[in-house]
């Protein structure tokens, strides 16, 4: 049990895919495929999308109007449902932010300087 | 969390298919960009993605409520097995409507009497004031009465007087004359009840004072039907017994008022008046936050006032003012009537209850098989409860809703039978129709019937012991002894329900058959009743009322058939006064000798009611204004007053103290006369005395003439009703143009005046015999269900060399064990609940033996017909077919 947590951090680590969901498609509109694939190269391989959570984690974060959602035609000339982030979405994402970095921090702090 | 989450699930989950399949697409084209050929390719995309059913799952789950899933599962189960059983699933909807439906009908009546507030603004701080006597209240009061508690402005914010009952008043001036019903009232009647003005204003204070001029205030109805809602309509004046009336305002149609009303008029008291009658009720508003003991207090205290200002005899010696809450003054009288009704309808809806219990514990023994095999299959106990519930639920919310039909009609036909003036229902019931109230109180009695009657089969049924049962090779063996228990359990019940109810109303049908039997002291056969309007200025003095009689009496009396005819200010059964007495020359202690019943007749009255005459004479017409005063005594006011001596030797003065109105000279006691039942039939004649019409002093006249009619009664040799139009147009001649309304025989007026036994008696009788029915039912189904799963044992039997008879014994035996222990409990049960009804009661004990006997006698028998059935179908069991069974 840790005490005097961060309040927000149980919040931070469930919402992490959220977070990186929201955080990809700050860039721009895009679909299923290519999230999960924006997430995997910018962490250089290191973060792995179970694709198979991508979908849920997507759909419940449209029902909280975090996203807005279109089927439209994709680079490869198929069709896909293209995702964009709605202005609430934005804030939300800044939020999310914020406290991954509080966190983040208070974790460093503790951490120190690496134990030669 | 939004609800967006669960709306439109399966077109969002068609929507995540599509998408999967798009991805799945796009991570075959990169798989395939690195090279990999196109089948390999495919395969590693959905390896990479795992099952796409998964996945949708995931979705799904998190788009559902599981409870509201599961429920909906279990009652399309329920719906598809209850469709598979229909002649099941119509008799239990059947017993279950007409358990709910009966219910609902008497609810409705309860809520609009005793739950709905009164519909006047803030009814809580409305009260009646009430005269307190030493037996009981009485609410009435005088104009100095009223006056006084006018004054009592500490604890009443508002107050008002009207009169008992509208009068009737005569539209004349138009083509069709009327009689309209009119009521006095003071100034601030409206305020305080918070009538809306439809139109123009209501009465100003100069036009409610002594010689405010003829104004009056029309209702909505009036005004629409004979004004055609003509808003001119006021500042016109129309013509009331031949006086001009200037309308001043119109009522809003939302005033509700329990009789109804087709005019006001002001009542334009004389606040200094000392006329003692008691000719008004009061009702006032209390001032916030003033309690009713507070307000009691106050006026004790104004009681002491009262007498002090006009005297020791005032008011009675242990009598006093107060005040009630105006809904419990209006409703009071009918709560324990209308609790019992609710709790004896309750009975049926018990019986309903274990009657479905029964047919679905039946049931459930007959799907055995099923649900061992749904258990087997890895259901568990919880799942089949549940799944089994919603059976029950879906028969009861599915009987609610055919029950609150039932219901809609039944209090049609329920208010339809003349329930005898329950207030606040409106006229024949208008105002009892289906709100929120019997809605929720519908399905919160569908919902618990549910539970009720399909939790004891659910939890029975559910306790299968799966081997035992699977590896039974056909259904014929026996109910288990448990349930078979719990089935003469059920039947038990219901026949000791059905006892009680049968009970109650065998004695209400005895007491409407001894108040039938009540010698009202008159004849009510061939005898017509009517009411004549003598409120206008001709009437004000005693001689045009007699005369009146007079002419009317010889008219009617020249009318073919006419056998007698007479008028009165009284109509027995229906209505009359009291006046207290004294006679001359006997000592009294109290301020008067006594109180007696107090008829003016003429002298044609004794003889259209066929009073009999005992000792002396009856009036004549030479008893006038010019001739000595006389009067009549009835024998009991003989008996009460002249234990000894001879009432034909005294004098009376009547009214003594009364008021100046009253004031006459002592009266000769010239004739005694048999007793009659003026008041209620079911209770004993009291004293009384008749004056001759023309012998009234011209005060009490003038009085009279305001609130009450002329009442005419002829007697005729055939149907009254065939000498009607005669009569009427010899009525009209002698009055000079005056309508007659409330035509009614005695007959009815005397069948009105037991109504309310009447209903109590019609209700308590439909109850019992549907309890009687479905307790029936019971016992046959419970015995027919036994003697179908004994066949086998009763061939074997039979082989053994058991005779027809034997079988047949066994069998009734059985069953009629169960009516003998039913019958025991409910007879203890009506023991302790009769005595509820003993109030209603009239020449029975709660305790009649007739009763307490030939009403179980009674259930026996129905029961022993409901065996004799499954009985005799023993008999015919073939022994090879049942043995061959095996």
């Amino acid at each position: 049990m840790v005490l005097n947590r961060p309040p927000d951090a149980g919040d931070v680590l469930q919402g992490t895919l959220d977070m990186l969901i929201l955080r990809t498609l700050a860039m721009g509109p895009a679909h299923g495929h290519t999230i999960a694939q924006m997430i995997e190269q910018t962490s250089e391989n290191a973060l792995d999308v179970e694709q198979g959570s991508l979908y849920p984690a997507l759909h419940r974060l449209e029902d909280r109007a975090w996203l807005a959602s279109e089927w439209g035609v994709s680079e490869n000339n198929r069709r896909a449902k293209f995702y964009r982030l709605t202005p609430k979405g934005r804030r939300e994402l800044a939020a999310a932010t914020g406290r991954w970095r509080r966190m983040t921090r208070a974790i460093d702090l503790i951490l120190g300087p690496e134990i030669e | 969390m939004t609800m967006r989450r669960f709306v439109d699930r399966a077109r969002k989950d068609e929507d995540l298919a599509a998408e999967i399949e798009s991805h799945l697409a796009h991570e075959q084209d990169a798989q395939a960009a690195r090279g990999v050929p196109g089948e390999e390719a495919r395969r590693r995309a959905r390896l990479r993605f795992g099952n796409p059913r998964t996945t949708r799952e995931r979705v799904w789950r998190y788009r559902s409520l599981p409870w509201i899933d599961d429920a909906a599962r279990d009652l399309r189960f329920a719906l598809r097995s209850l469709a598979r059983t229909p002649g099941f699933t119509i008799i239990t909807l059947l017993v279950i409507a007409v358990g709910i439906g009966v219910n609902t009908a008497v609810f409705s009546v309860v809520d609009a009497v005793l739950l709905k507030p009164l519909t006047y603004p803030d009814p809580q701080s409305l009260v009646q004031l009430v005269l307190t006597t030493d037996r009981g209240n009485f609410p009435g009061a005088s104009i100095p009465q009223f006056a006084l508690w006018s004054r009592q402005t500490s604890i009443f914010a508002q107050i008002a007087a009207s009169g008992f009952t509208p009068v009737g008043a005569n539209l004349t001036g138009v083509d069709q004359p009327e009689q309209l019903q009119a009521l006095h009232v003071t100034r601030d009647y409206f305020a305080l009840f918070g009538a809306p003005v439809a139109a123009g204003r209501t009465f100003t204070a100069a036009e409610d004072s002594p010689n405010g001029g003829h104004v009056a205030v029309l209702s909505y109805g009036l005004w629409k039907q004979r004004y055609g809602g003509d808003p001119a309509i006021v500042g016109r004046t129309i013509q009331l017994d031949g006086r001009p009336y200037l309308v001043v305002g119109v009522i809003g149609r939302s005033f509700v008022t329990d009789t109804p009303i087709d005019l006001w008029v002001p009542t334009q008291f004389d606040l200094n008046s000392h006329e003692m009658v008691i000719n008004y009720v009061v009702t006032a508003r209390l001032r916030p936050g003033v309690t009713l003991p507070q307000a009691n207090a106050q006026l004790r205290l104004a009681a002491d006032q009262f007498r002090r200002t006009y005297g020791a005899h005032s008011l009675p010696p242990a009598g006093g003012f107060g005040v009630v809450s105006l809904q419990e003054e209006i409703v009071g009288n009918m709560r324990s009537p209308l609790l019992i009704l609710l709790a004896a309808v309750g009975f049926v809806l018990l019986i309903a209850c274990a009657n479905v219990a029964n047919l679905l514990l039946a049931r459930a023994s007959a799907r055995r098989r099923e649900l061992a095999t749904r258990a087997a299959i890895g259901a568990g106990r919880g799942q089949i409860i549940r799944q089994l519930l919603m059976e029950s639920l879906a028969l009861s919310l599915t009987g609610g809703v055919l029950g609150l039909a039932i219901g809609f009609v039944g209090v049609r036909v329920l208010l339809r039978i003349n329930p005898g003036n329950i207030p606040r229902i409106g006229e024949t019931g208008s105002s009892v129709g289906l709100d929120l109230n019997i809605l929720l109180f519908t399905l919160g009695v569908s919902v618990l019937t549910g539970i009720l009657f399909g939790l004891i089969p659910a939890i029975v049924a559910s306790r299968p012991n799966l081997a035992a049962i699977l590896n039974e090779g056909s259904s014929r063996s026996g109910i288990g002894f448990r349930q078979g228990k719990i089935r003469s359990i059920l039947v038990v019940t219901e026949i000791a329900l059905a006892l009680v109810l049968v009970i109650g109303a065998a004695l209400l049908v005895r007491t409407f058959r001894k108040l039938g039997e009540v010698d009202p002291g008159f004849t009510t056969h061939n005898v017509l009743s009517m009411t004549m309007s003598i409120s206008g200025d001709r009437f004000q003095t005693t001689a045009p009322v007699a005369q009146l009689a007079r002419e009317g009496q010889h008219r009617v009396q020249a009318v073919p058939g006419v056998l007698a005819v007479g008028a009165s200010n009284c109509l027995p059964l229906a209505s009359g006064f009291g006046m207290v007495f004294d006679i001359l020359g006997r000592p009294k202690n109290g301020p008067f000798t006594g109180g007696a019943g107090f008829y003016s007749v003429s002298s044609g009255y004794f003889s259209s009611l066929g009073i009999p005459l005992v000792r002396g004479r009856a009036f004549t017409e030479r008893d006038d204004a010019s001739a000595p005063g006389v009067v009549v005594i009835s024998q009991a006011m003989a008996r009460r007053y002249w234990p000894k001596g001879d009432p034909l030797m005294d004098r009376i003065q009547i009214g003594p103290g009364a008021g100046p109105a009253f004031a006459e000279p002592p009266r000769q006691v010239i004739g005694i006369v048999g007793d009659t039942r003026n008041g209620r039939v079911d209770q004993d004649p009291g004293p009384m005395m008749y004056i001759p019409l023309a012998q009234m002093p011209d005060g009490e006249t003038a009085l009279n003439s305001r609130v009450a009619p002329l009442y005419w009664l002829i007697r005729t040799r055939e149907n009254p009703y065939n000498v009607l139009a005669p009569v009427e147009s010899a009525l009209r001649e002698a009055s000079g143009d005056l309508a007659v309304a409330h035509i009614r025989t005695m007959d009815e007026v005397e069948a009105r005046n037991i109504a309310r036994q009447r209903f109590n008696m019609v209700l308590m009788t439909v109850f019992g015999l549907s309890g009687l029915l479905m307790a029936a039912i019971g016992v046959y189904g419970v015995m027919s269900c036994s003697v179908q799963q004994r066949t086998q044992e009763m061939g074997v039997r039979m082989a053994l060399g058991a005779q027809a008879a034997d079988l047949r014994n066994l069998v009734i035996g059985q069953g009629m064990i169960l009516a003998f222990i039913g019958v025991a409990v409910g007879l203890v049960g009506a023991l302790g609940l009769t005595r509820f009804l003993a109030s209603f009661l009239f020449g029975v004990k709660a305790m009649d033996p007739t009763a307490f006997v030939v009403t179980p006698l009674l259930l026996c028998a129905v029961a022993l017909l409901a065996v004799w059935v499954p009985a005799v179908r023993a008999t015919r069991v073939d022994p090879m077919a049942a043995l061959r069974l095996e």
